[in-house]
Parts: C-alpha cells; sequence; structure tokens
C-alpha cells in the first residue's frame, strides 16, 4: 500500500512537472497551428466554446439565440460547426476552469454569457487571441470590456442587454394614469441594477412619478422589503436583478393581495404574473450576438467591432393579471403582445 | 495532446493560487481543529483590496501585501469574537463572514470589478522575464512554494511549536503559562491572511473581482487539505504543508476533469459532498480498525 | 509557603442540585513539604488541587502564595510558578510533536515563544541528560512523536516536562493511576527523585495508600470538604499502610456504604 502511494505521488509530481516543460515548449508552435488551420479553409469545422455563468432563463435565451444566430449565418450544429456548452453555476472558479479549457482545446471562438464569464473568457482567451462574443451585459464599459466608444481594442466584443427604461416608464404612465410613486425592489450587490436605479431617477420625474427603493442582501430578505415597499408605491417596477427575480412568486402574490400591479423587465416575468413589459427579447439579443460570432468566423476584425445593443423592443402585456388588477388594456396597446401568466397547467403542458 | 498539457497547466495555476488558502484551512482545521468559516469572506477580501488598490495603480506585490494586512485584521476579528466574546467557533466564523460581504462590497464599491488594463504580477516586472506560456502557472507555483516555505519555518519556531500544541494539547498550553486564546487568534490571523492572500493571487491572475467569488472558498479550501491528508497518510515524512498543497492540485483536478468529462456542472456540488463523504467513512473507519 | 484562606466553593448554585463542596476551608503548605492527600471520591481533594491552580474558581477566600495573593491569577499566569501532573499522559504531553520538540517546548516556558528556531541545537545534550535518568531508553528516540509513545513513557515525559524551568509548585493529580503497577512504581521513585533534587513544594493526590504513606514528609486525609487527618514529620513517617485503610474503611461505614 506504501508503494502503490509513493508512486502515485512520485508520478503525480512527474506529470506535473512535463506538463509544464512540454507546455512552454510546445507553445512556439501553437501560433503555426492556428494558421494551419485557417488556412485549411470553409470545410472545417469550426468549434464554438458557450460558456455560460448561471442558470438563469434569460441567460438560456440569450444561448439559444446565439446558436439560432449562427445557424443563419451558416454555421449550423453537426454540420460544419461543433458546439461545447458548460454552465459555471455561479461559480468563479469553475469559470476560470471552464474558459482555461476552451482556450486550451483551441476553439476557434468562446461566447461568453453574463459578465463574469465575458471577463474570465477574455482573461483566459488574451494572449491566444481567441475572440470571445459576450452576450447579457448591462454595461460592458463597466466590465472593463469597452471603451467608452464601445471597442474594445482586443479580442473582444458583444451585445449589452441594456434596458428601455423610458419607454418602460412611460408605458407605465399609460397603463396607471393615476400612479404617483414606482417602487423598485434591488440586491445592493448587483451593480446593474444600482446603475439603472440611477438612470430611473432621472427618468421618473419627467412622467410625474417618484422613485421609492428598497434594497435588499438576499433572497430571504425580499418578504419584509415588499411589505414595507407595498406601503408607499402605487406600483412597482422589476428590473433584472438576478436575487429579486428569484423571489419574483412572493412579491407578485404580496402584491396581488394589496391590488397593486408588478411591472416587469422581459418576457419571463410575465409568466409569473407580472402585468406588462418594455421587454427584451433575450432569443433576439442572443441571434444577434450569433450573427456578430458568425461575422467575426468569417474574418472580421473583432478589435474594431463596437459592442451593440438591440433597439427594437417588444411591448408585451398580461391579460390575466390586467383582469385580475381590474385595470382596463389601454386602446394604445392593442397591438402589444399577449403572454399570460402560466399556471400549472401550462407549465405541465409545456414539459 | 498539447491541448492537455494547457489543461495542466491551467489545473495547475487553479491549484496552486488556491493551495495557498488551502495553507491557510491547514492552520484552522488540521492545527487548530477549529471549522473557520471567515476564509468564505476572506478570500474574497483579498480579492476586493488588490482589485480597488490594482485599479488605483498600485504596484501589484505591494497590492498583495495590503491584502495579507486585511485577511490577518479579519482573522483578528473571528478571534476576538470566539476567544473575548466566548461565541463558538462556527459561529464567529459565521459572523465574521457575513461583516465581510459587506465590507467588500464597500471596498469595491460595486459586485464586479474588472481590470484588464491594469499591472499584474502576471504581467509585469519580473514576469516578463518568464516566457508567456507558463508565466501564470510559474508565479503561482513560486508564490506557492515561498509561503510553503515560509510557513514550514515558521511551524518550527517557538510561536510554530506553541500553535501546533495549542491544536493537539490546550492544556499543555496552559501549563506552559501561555495564553490558549492568544494562540488561536495568532492561528486564525495566519490562517485568514493566507486565504486573502490567495484570493489576492486569483484576483490579479483573472482580473476582475466578483462578489460571489468567495461561495464556497472553505469547502475548496477543506478538500483540499482532507484529499492532502488522505494522498500522504502512510507517508509520514510529506509534511501536511505539502500535502494540503498537493491536496488542491488535486481538488482542482478532479474539478477540472470533471468538466472536461463532461459531467453536467449541475452535478458538481453533490458529487463533491458524496466524494467528500466517502473520504471522511473511509478515513475513520481505517482509524477505527487501528483501534481495535 | 502556599495559604489557602476561607475558601468557600458551591457547586450548582441556584439548582436542585446546589452542593456546598467547601466551607471556610483553611489550609497552610509549608515550604518544601511533600504532602500526599488521600480521601474517597468526592472528598473535595481534585477540587482543591482545580482551586490552586486556578482551572476553579472560588466563591470566595484567599489563595496566598509567600504572602501574595494569588486568586485573581488566571491558571495560565499561575501556571508560571506551579508545574502540573495529570492523572491522563495525554495532558501533559503534545502527541503529534517529536520528542525533542516537546522538550524544547518545555524548556521555554515562562519566556517569549517568539519567532527564533523551536529546537535550540545547544540545549539537545541538555534534553537527553534529562531523558535518560528516565532509564527508558528515550534519550535515542529524540525525532519520534510522542503520540507513539506507551502512556508510561509519557507520563515520565510530562513529569520531566512539568518540572524542567524553576518551580514553586508542583501539584500531581493522581497522576500515577492510569498506569500498570510497575509503571506506576518507576514513575513514583522518578517523582521522589525530582522533588527531593529540586526541593519542590509538591502536592500529590493519590489513591495508593502505599505511595501515600511512603512518600512525603506530611499526609492529608480529606473527607466532604474537611481535612479529617493531617500528620507530619515524625507521625507521618510512622503512619502504615493498614491503619490508613481502617480509617478509610470508618468513614465509608459512616456515609452508609
Amino acid at each position: 500500500m506504501k508503494k502503490q502511494l509513493k508512486k502515485l505521488g512520485l508520478s503525480l509530481c512527474l506529470l506535473a512537472s512535463l506538463g509544464l516543460v512540454a507546455g512552454c515548449s510546445n507553445s512556439n508552435n501553437s501560433g503555426n497551428n492556428d494558421q494551419q488551420s485557417n488556412n485549411e479553409g470553409e470545410n472545417k469545422t469550426i468549434t464554438v466554446g458557450i460558456l455560460q455563468f448561471a442558470n438563469h432563463p434569460s441567460l438560456d435565451n440569450c444561448r439559444e439565440g446565439f446558436i439560432a444566430g449562427l445557424a443563419e449565418n451558416g454555421f449550423v450544429e453537426g454540420e460544419n460547426l461543433t458546439l461545447k456548452y458548460d454552465n459555471a453555476l455561479s461559480d468563479t472558479g469553475n469559470t476560470g476552469l471552464i474558459a482555461n479549457q476552451y482556450v486550451s482545446g483551441n476553439v476557434d471562438l468562446i461566447c461568453a454569457i453574463a459578465t463574469p464569464a465575458a471577463q474570465a473568457a477574455f482573461n483566459a482567451a488574451e494572449t491566444k487571441e481567441i475572440p470571445v462574443v459576450y452576450t447579457a451585459i448591462s454595461d460592458p464599459i463597466a466590465a472593463n470590456l469597452a471603451d467608452e466608444t464601445g471597442v474594445s481594442g482586443k479580442n473582444v466584443t458583444g451585445t449589452s442587454d441594456q434596458l428601455p427604461l423610458e419607454k418602460q416608464v412611460a408605458m407605465i404612465r399609460e397603463l396607471l394614469p393615476e400612479a404617483k410613486t414606482i417602487g423598485i425592489l434591488y440586491s445592493t450587490s448587483e451593480d446593474n441594477s444600482i446603475s439603472q436605479i440611477e438612470q430611473l431617477k432621472e427618468i421618473v420625474p419627467q412622467y410625474g412619478f417618484t422613485l421609492e427603493t428598497v434594497g435588499v442582501n438576499a433572497q430571504a430578505d425580499v418578504p419584509m422589503a415588499v411589505d414595507n415597499l407595498l406601503a408607499k408605491v402605487d406600483c412597482i417596477n422589476n428590473l433584472t436583478d438576478n436575487t429579486v427575480v428569484s423571489a419574483l412568486g412572493i412579491i407578485i402574490e404580496k402584491a396581488n393581495e394589496k391590488k397593486i400591479p408588478v411591472f416587469g423587465s422581459e418576457e419571463e416575468q410575465l409568466k409569473s404574473g407580472c402585468v406588462a413589459s418594455e421587454s427584451i427579447d433575450y432569443v433576439a439579443l442572443g441571434k444577434k450576438t450569433g450573427e456578430m460570432a458568425a461575422k467575426v468566423l468569417n474574418g472580421a476584425d473583432i478589435t474594431t467591432m463596437p459592442y451593440e445593443t438591440i433597439s427594437d423592443f417588444e411591448e408585451v402585456i398580461n391579460e390575466t393579471a390586467l383582469d385580475l388588477l381590474g385595470i382596463t388594456k389601454p386602446e394604445s396597446m392593442t397591438s402589444a403582445r399577449v403572454v399570460n401568466t402560466e399556471t400549472k397547467e401550462d407549465k405541465e403542458a409545456a414539459e | 495532446m498539447e491541448a492537455v498539457l494547457s489543461i495542466i497547466i491551467g489545473i495547475l495555476e487553479q491549484g496552486f493560487i488556491y493551495g495557498v488558502m488551502a495553507l491557510g484551512v491547514y492552520i484552522t482545521y488540521r492545527i487548530l481543529d477549529f471549522p473557520d468559516l471567515s476564509v468564505d469572506g476572506t478570500f474574497p477580501l483579498g480579492a476586493a483590496v488588490t482589485a480597488m488598490l490594482l485599479t488605483k495603480g498600485t504596484n501589484p506585490y505591494l497590492a498583495l501585501l495590503a491584502a495579507i494586512a486585511a485577511g490577518a485584521l479579519a482573522g483578528l476579528c473571528t478571534g476576538i469574537i470566539h476567544v473575548k466574546f466566548k461565541v463558538k467557533d462556527l459561529l464567529s466564523g459565521i459572523i465574521t463572514m457575513t461583516a465581510l460581504y459587506t465590507i467588500n462590497l464597500r471596498i469595491t464599491g460595486r459586485s464586479n470589478l474588472a481590470f484588464f488594463n491594469e499591472n499584474t504580477i502576471f504581467n509585469s516586472g519580473i514576469a516578463l522575464w518568464i516566457p508567456q506560456s507558463c508565466r501564470i502557472v510559474v508565479i503561482a507555483i513560486l508564490l506557492a512554494i515561498v509561503v510553503k516555505l515560509v510557513m514550514d519555518w515558521y511551524l518550527h519556531t517557538k510561536s510554530g511549536f506553541l500553535l501546533s500544541a495549542c491544536g493537539d494539547n490546550k492544556t499543555l498550553v496552559t501549563s506552559l503559562a501561555k495564553d490558549f486564546g492568544k494562540v488561536k487568534i495568532v492561528g486564525l490571523i495566519l490562517a485568514n491572511a493566507l486565504a486573502a492572500l490567495s484570493g489576492a493571487i486569483l484576483c490579479q491572475q483573472q482580473r476582475f473581482f466578483e462578489i460571489s467569488m468567495g461561495t464556497g472558498a472553505i469547502i475548496t479550501g477543506l478538500g483540499s487539505v482532507i484529499i492532502g491528508m488522505n494522498i500522504f497518510k502512510h507517508m509520514t515524512f510529506i509534511q501536511g504543508t505539502t500535502a494540503a498543497l498537493v491536496g488542491a492540485v488535486v481538488y482542482k483536478g478532479c474539478t477540472a476533469l470533471a468538466i472536461a468529462l463532461g459531467l453536467p456542472t449541475t452535478d458538481m456540488k453533490l458529487i463533491t459532498a458524496v466524494l467528500f463523504l466517502a473520504v471522511l467513512v473511509i478515513n475513520s473507519r481505517e482509524k477505527g480498525d487501528k483501534r481495535a | 509557603m502556599l495559604k489557602l484562606e476561607d475558601i468557600n466553593k458551591t457547586y450548582n448554585i441556584g439548582t436542585v442540585n446546589e452542593a456546598k463542596l467547601f466551607a471556610d476551608f483553611n489550609l497552610t503548605i509549608e515550604q518544601g513539604d511533600f504532602i500526599s492527600v488521600i480521601g474517597s471520591n468526592g472528598s473535595g481533594k481534585t477540587t482543591m488541587l482545580n482551586i490552586i491552580c486556578g482551572s476553579l474558581a472560588i466563591d470566595s477566600g484567599r489563595l496566598l502564595s509567600n504572602g501574595n495573593d494569588i486568586s485573581r491569577l488566571k491558571e495560565f499566569q499561575r501556571a508560571k510558578f506551579m508545574g502540573r501532573v495529570y492523572q491522563h499522559p495525554d495532558m501533559g504531553t503534545c502527541p503529534s510533536m517529536t520528542i525533542l520538540q516537546n522538550m524544547a517546548l518545555a524548556d521555554n516556558k515562562g519566556k517569549l515563544f517568539g519567532l527564533t528556531m523551536g529546537v535550540n541545537k545547544k540545549r539537545i545534550d541538555f534534553y537527553r541528560e534529562e531523558l535518560s535518568r528516565l532509564k527508558l531508553g528515550l534519550e535515542d528516540k529524540l525525532e519520534v512523536k510522542v503520540g507513539s509513545l506507551s502512556g508510561g513513557q509519557r507520563q515520565a515525559m510530562a513529569l520531566l516536562m512539568s518540572t524542567m524551568t524553576p518551580l514553586e509548585y508542583l501539584i500531581l493529580d493522581e497522576h500515577t493511576a492510569a498506569l500498570d503497577p510497575k509503571t506506576s512504581e518507576i514513575i513514583m521513585a522518578l517523582t521522589d527523585e525530582i522533588v527531593r533534587e529540586k526541593q519542590l513544594t509538591t502536592i500529590m493526590v493519590t489513591h495508593n495508600l502505599r505511595h501515600a504513606a511512603e512518600y512525603g514528609n506530611r499526609l492529608l486525609m480529606m473527607h466532604e470538604g474537611q481535612v479529617i487527618m493531617d500528620k507530619k514529620g515524625q507521625q507521618k513517617t510512622e503512619t502504615k499502610v493498614d491503619e490508613l485503610l481502617d480509617i478509610f474503611n470508618s468513614i465509608s461505614v459512616e456515609c452508609g456504604n
């Protein structure tokens, strides 16, 4: 037993040192290999690694859209495209390891979904100049992935999911002509929420609203924070705040009891019972990302590509929720797409 | 083949960076027998301090020292809460960890702070003498080994002897006319300084700080120490510090293997938990056999 | 000289299990005394040691060492001038450290535990010499971990370690009780040798009536928190084991055992 273990230990050390030496000496060749593969031309399969930071319906939609976007532009999985997909489950250690594996495997492009994934992927891929295309980042400039002009100058670009906040506020005014105060629940640890609130503070007075915000530290704080907020506001507007969104069920339940409408920031939230949303279509955002990735794979210079946002937002409205709260749908919104609250039966049917 | 090698390099990078934290956990868990959860807060604390200082243009090595100091201070807090206020060990760690969450946010001012354009220990100064492809791994290993050697030296000083005695037999510490509580505090200071240093190194490697970085740090640390101890169980000539470092590399290797094999990351925590339990059960059984 | 003055100690104050152990307890231990303390379980002998060492707080009263009040000193502070050997051999040594490291630890008692090397190489010969007195061959096993030694070996080391630095008082808490008869004789002989050589004021609690009669210059028998027998000098030397046993039995009968 002892001897075996000694051998194991020794071989581990050997392996490690071998890896080191070989890794260092091999690296000089790697550049050449890359060039070769590029020269071989178009019938070679392209490998794309998708690194998603966390489990979240919107992020899943991004991924779906991304794959569709690639396909629309000639990169079809199974035909000329191999896809790798990994979810880091919100663990930055995993994020780094996955990014490293993609880079080690010499993927042709990395698609990174959400901020930490993009940062880790860029960090791992920078020296090898593997292109990184990100999506679902609210503020790429703050994430240090682009300069003020939207260009990174490096091997990274992508799409941002900045919310159409002004349109959202305008829509709330249309649905609730009498309302005075908009309430917002946010988690103190999410930069996106904080910057969105800063923007909203500028916007709401123009529509005759005041803003009331309550911060939470964890999902467990949400119920008490909602009670606190509901006492002071005429409606609640939901951001893309992960902590708050994951507790959306309880927020809507408590708000419905008091007949206070809750507005969402994306379509998925309407399925949980939000009233309406000027929403980002994450599938469309993903598609746009896929398009950009295709351009890069076809030889466009990623270093000069600015990050993009989507300009067409879609009004979605939840009729069951409107009925429940006794709000009549204004005529201007008759064209809005209807997404109703998902009942248990709907969910089962979907599965 | 090249891909495998560079995956191995990636594992060594992470293994040795987290290994520095494992050395800290070795002090609390193995020497002091103190389940110190503050590590979950001090690991990102080190990262937060580093990120904040680097964005202000501080020398990256100075940033590491600052992280060490911050971690030491946090360890002192856990120690005082436990020893002076007589709060249970597990709880005092939780209190510090919880407080640090806010403090970390305050230090960086935000939950995510990247600094891709700043100098780090991996892309400036002496790092430039090392070929780029193995810069990170070489520096990570060097740092880990320096920390290990310093710790080996410390454990052989009088103060280190007392620390070892503290985990072994606290009655003896009292008999030696020393305040057991104070020795414990020293241990916590050291352990958390190392955890913060580890977080700082990782932060400089990945070039961004993220508030959730510390989640599960203690599990990685404990896992590394336990795995290391079990690998070298029958080799008494291997030092505990070496075992902790190797354990961290093996731990990260297992994680990387799981990802490479395509095991869903969703299942990873459960797999980790089951593996942990298995190792501990086998361990305690063997101990039982010896006694019988 | 150690003086216990009007010591009161009650366990579980305010509960149904309230038990007064010491009521105005007084005892004076002279310089150079080697006292054997015997008594049945619950007679208060171990409690008395704990009070002297400071591991148990007293309700009221004073402890005077050479006239200085030490009642408020914490256990580790009193350890500066007291050495204690426990019943269990594990208590006096560090199992995961080597014999040499253990000796070095004990050697540094009362001094600063700083960042100088734990083992002072110049002292190794001295440690060997000390260890060779135990006649257990430990002087040739300096690098062996103490955890792998037998109970007797560890207890011998514990005794050596606790008396290595200058002491006022040596407290022996049934320190031979967990050992086999032969080892217990060896340890007892060694204790006597060290106490004589270093002229230590010693308090030894023991269950072994023969040890109590044979060793030391003073004999105390305790019962229900009181000293019921105190023999010194000539009187003590004349005391026989049988005599002690008779008294012991008579107390037990009184208690209805």
